[in-house]
């Protein structure tokens, strides 16, 4: 599953930067001076608890003005919280011991006025009556079980690492070659770090 | 080499044509995606990659077809211009009318979409929207109020018997749902209508806030795939002052019709507004497949353009390359039959005729080597004959010549090959009499011929036994002439010289033999007879005898001087000065003949003859001595000596002429002048000219006498040189005149 969710990961990535390149090449699509949005991950670490460790992490949400609107107008957002535990090498590229998404889509309801927060890993949906109440509720990460421990070798240097983005590719078809050349929907984090520890 | 070519051909095409088939699959599944199929809408990246990149080889192969093409333009190959007007012709007919219906596409499309999107449906839905919402206010106040009665009732309620409370305020208030929570977030007891639902439903974080605050939470809330509930949540008096403050939320159901009432309203609604927002998107991308579209369309067009050219040019240019072969003498070239229609037609007519024009030049070949060797063969037999053998073309032109010929005339007659009868007399002067003899029987239409033909060049006087035989010809135009000669020079003078000293021998021994015993006979007669005879008889005897010994004296004489003719003297040649010669001789006549008056003109360049001088002595007397006895009597005597230096081509010779101003020779006799026996004297051997002639043939020469006008004769001798190019310098004297009186 692990394995199998990495591999899907790169293949994604790869996708969308193969894809950002040709379309950028083949449009040229003016930039509007509007809100940019940004993610940004404000703490993240593991708790050894029980042999598992379990991963703490608050993430800041804010939707740019394009991302905002696309919401407003019913267009449903996929953000992607990306957690990996890697094993860092010297010589050869890190291993990739643990590879997990979680994933929630955030949908405008507007017969009630509500946005509502589907866990979409889970399949439970909150709903919120202000936007940024249902941004928090999305990044705030709280005991979430990332690895047992025995799937680690002792002796080696393990780090944990969290990333995360807006999902260009959930978007509905025809907003996606508007998406990869517009810097407004490219809303993504950094790959943060720690170091794994109990 | 052509079926490889071929089957390379047709794999191009059908890799082409899987391209062609591939990006027009990925097309329509792009075009599929964009109408937000679920089936394709998570390959439409991969799908628009595909095709860009399938987009990018397309033109890289026509950017490749274009680079050939350029360089066969620049190398001017063959058929690079009819490639280029039919690729430009195909393109112009494919982009013309899909870049129409591309622009008209285009047009539709944008309208089409435009025309799904009216202001009064936006409103409309608006409207239902707001009036949905409006039917759920009131809704939403009555859930509050209730909820509010059944907060004020369960604060009176101890905390033991909430949950018993609870469930009987939830059957008698509807709620589908009652929970009691604590300060803090915590449940403390919870009724459900659902016994299924162990963890209530619990409220948001802000909600809770809300209502801390003493702020009742009343709201349409979505709950799972379970549709709309209202959700309440109201703060709970404490039991006592300082009691724990406690919320409770009720989650009412709403009725099923309203739910699917709202649910048809809101997604309508989001669809629609959804749909609104995509306009542009779903134009951008609509106009983004119609391009890669016509982008396949062309490209494959422009490609197929220069396929079809190169394919319909091929034949041609391999045919051009053919022709340009056969021109330069490749008849081995064979194309390759690639087509069965009028072209494949065309390829495998011009290989039959490569084949039969090859066959045609290996029959030539081999004929000409036929020819050559015939020829070779004739050269060699030709060049193995004594005789000279020479052919003139119809227009007396020199075809061939052999070695014998060359020889026999003492000139290389091989580089005048070609040459005319003209430029033959013009290179080789000393020919003329044998030419001129050549011509006369060709322009009398001679099939066969033989003459005697005496010549003067380089070697002398040479006497050539020419036969002639015309050649056939085609049809009734004679086809030129073979002359076969042979040098008889030396034959004719042995045959004359065992001729006349047979002659001679048989004189000496029946004629000169019984004149000695005839003087002999007459002088006893007369030296017996004399004495006793009358005087009478006397006088007949002594004048009888007299005559027999006089004549038999003159016959005796006449015999010495014909065996001498006929006498074959062995000839000393030595290198002779004919002027001083000439002088010596002339000396002897000056002074002793009364009234000859003799005049010399001798040329300066003192010409040496390779020659016997006793002869050459006897030569001078017996012309001199002509001349003479020519003008004897006559009161103006002259006698005229010249020597002339004549260069030709090959060889120079010197020309004696002795004139006089006689009567001339009669006119009967100029033919055998040189004959034995001849003579208009009446006292002569009839032998002067004769020895004369046979001197200068001794000596390789020749002679020739005409009458002079209006009156004498001339005698001209040639003979040739030796050193004509180191001459002695002219002397001062050279001309000489003087007269003996």
């Amino acid at each position: 599953m692990t394995a199998f969710q990495g591999k899907a990961a790169n293949h994604r990535r790869l996708r969308a930067t193969l894809f950002a390149l040709g379309m950028a090449c083949m449009l040229s699509v003016p930039v509007r001076a509007e809100q940019a949005g940004s993610f940004w991950i404000r703490s993240a670490h593991t708790v050894l608890i029980n042999a598992v460790y379990h991963l703490d992490a608050r993430i800041d949400f804010h939707l740019s003005s394009a991302a905002l609107e696309a919401l407003h107008n019913g267009v449903p957002l996929t953000i992607d919280i990306h957690m990996q535990v890697v094993r860092n090498r010297d010589w050869l590229w890190s291993q990739v011991v643990a590879d997990l998404h979680q994933r929630y889509r955030l949908q405008y309801h507007a017969l009630s006025e509500r946005y509502l927060v589907k866990n979409l890993n889970t399949g439970v949906v909150s709903s919120h009556q202000a936007l940024q109440d249902a941004l928090e509720s999305m990044g705030i990460i709280h005991n979430f079980p990332m690895l047992d421990e025995h799937l680690l070798t002792p002796g080696y240097r393990y780090v944990g690492r969290l990333q995360a983005s807006l999902d260009i590719e959930a978007l509905p078809t025809p907003m996606r070659v508007w998406a990869y050349v517009t810097p407004q929907w490219h809303l993504s984090t950094d790959w943060y770090t720690w170091p794994l520890k109990g | 080499m052509a079926a490889q070519r071929v089957r390379r051909t047709r794999w191009g095409l059908l890799a082409m044509v899987a391209l062609f088939v591939l990006l027009l699959v990925s097309l329509s599944f792009m075009s599929d995606a964009t109408h937000n199929s679920e089936r394709f809408g998570q390959l439409y990246s991969w799908l628009l990659l595909v095709n860009a990149l399938g987009l990018v080889v397309l033109t890289a192969l026509i950017g490749a077809n274009l680079y050939w093409l350029v360089s066969q333009y620049r190398t001017r190959a063959a058929g690079a211009r009819l490639t280029g007007r039919l690729v430009v012709m195909f393109v112009v007919l494919a982009v013309l009318p899909v870049s129409v219906v591309y622009y008209f596409s285009l047009q539709f499309l944008h309208r089409g979409i435009d025309s799904w999107f009216d202001v009064r449906i936006e409103k409309a839905l608006g409207d239902s929207l707001e009036l949905s919402r409006a039917a759920f206010d009131v809704r939403l106040r009555e859930r509050l109020t209730l909820t509010e009665r059944l907060a004020d009732q369960i604060s009176e309620t101890p905390p033991a018997v909430a949950p018993l409370n609870l469930y009987d305020l939830r059957v008698r208030s509807g709620a589908s749902e009652l929970t009691l929570l604590g300060g803090n977030g915590r449940i403390i007891a919870s009724s459900s209508v659902d016994p299924a639902d162990i963890v209530p439903n619990r409220p948001a974080e802000e909600v809770m806030l809300q209502a801390r605050r003493g702020q009742p939470y009343v709201g349409l809330d979505p709950v799972g795939d379970s549709g709309l509930y209202v959700r309440a949540v109201v703060p709970v008096s404490p039991e006592t002052p300082v009691g724990e403050p406690r919320l409770l939320q009720a989650l009412y159901r709403v009725p099923d019709r309203l739910n699917k009432l709202a649910d048809s309203v809101q997604s309508a609604f989001a669809r629609y507004k959804e749909l609104a927002y995509l306009r542009k998107p779903l134009k951008y991308s609509y106009t983004l497949t119609l391009s890669l579209v016509l982008l396949l369309s062309l490209l494959s067009a422009v490609w197929a353009a220069f396929y079809s050219a190169r394919r319909l040019v091929a034949p041609i240019r391999e045919l051009a390359e053919g022709t340009r072969a056969v021109a330069e003498g490749d008849y081995d070239k064979q194309l390759p039959v690639s087509s069965e229609d009028e072209l494949g037609f065309l390829v495998r007519s011009f290989n039959s005729m490569t084949r039969r024009i090859a066959r045609a030049r290996d029959q030539a070949r081999r004929s000409q080597q036929q020819v050559e060797g015939q020829r070779a063969y004739l050269e060699t037999v030709l060049g193995s004959l004594s005789s000279g053998v020479m052919s003139l073309s119809r227009d007396l032109k020199l075809r061939t010549v052999n070695g014998a010929a060359s020889h026999i005339l003492g000139v290389d007659l091989r580089d005048s090959l070609g040459e005319g009868l003209a430029g033959l007399k013009q290179h080789h002067p000393f020919l003329d009499a044998f030419l001129d003899s050549a011509a006369l029987h060709a322009h009398a239409g001679d099939r066969e011929w033989h003459e005697e033909i005496a010549l003067f060049g380089a070697r002398g006087r040479q006497v050539l036994l020419c036969r002639g035989t015309a050649l056939p010809g085609e049809g009734v135009r004679p086809g030129g002439m073979v002359l076969v000669f042979d040098d008889v020079t030396a034959l004719i003078q042995a045959q004359r010289d065992a001729a006349w000293g047979e002659v001679a021998r048989r004189l000496a021994h029946e004629i000169k033999n019984p004149l000695t015993p005839i003087q002999l006979s007459a002088e006893r007669l007369r030296h017996k007879y004399l004495a006793n005879s009358t005087l009478k008889d006397a006088e007949v005897l002594d004048r009888a005898t007299h005559t027999i010994v006089q004549q038999v004296e003159a016959m005796k004489e006449m015999v010495n001087a014909f065996t001498e003719y006929a006498r074959a003297p062995q000839i000393q040649r030595r290198p002779v000065e004919l002027n001083a010669l000439i002088l010596e001789v002339l000396e002897l006549y000056r002074d002793h003949v009364p009234g000859l008056h003799i005049e010399s003109e001798l040329d300066g360049h003192n010409p040496r003859v390779e020659a016997d001088a006793g002869r050459l002595r006897q030569l001078l007397h017996n012309l001199f001595k002509n001349a003479q006895e020519a003008t004897a009597g006559q009161p103006d005597a002259r006698v005229q000596v010249a020597t002339r230096c004549v260069d030709e081509l090959h060889s120079g010779y010197v020309e004696l002429s002795v004139q006089d101003n006689g009567p001339g020779f009669p006119d009967g006799l100029l033919d055998q002048l040189f004959e034995p026996y001849v003579t208009t004297k009446a006292r002569g051997t009839g032998l002067g000219l004769a020895i004369v002639k046979k001197i200068v043939e001794e000596h390789g020469g020749v002679i020739e006498a005409r009458n002079l006008r209006p009156t004498g004769a001339r005698i001209r001798i040639r003979l040739r040189t030796i050193e004509p190019q180191q001459r002695l310098p002219v002397p001062a004297g050279g001309r000489d005149a003087g007269s003996s009186a």
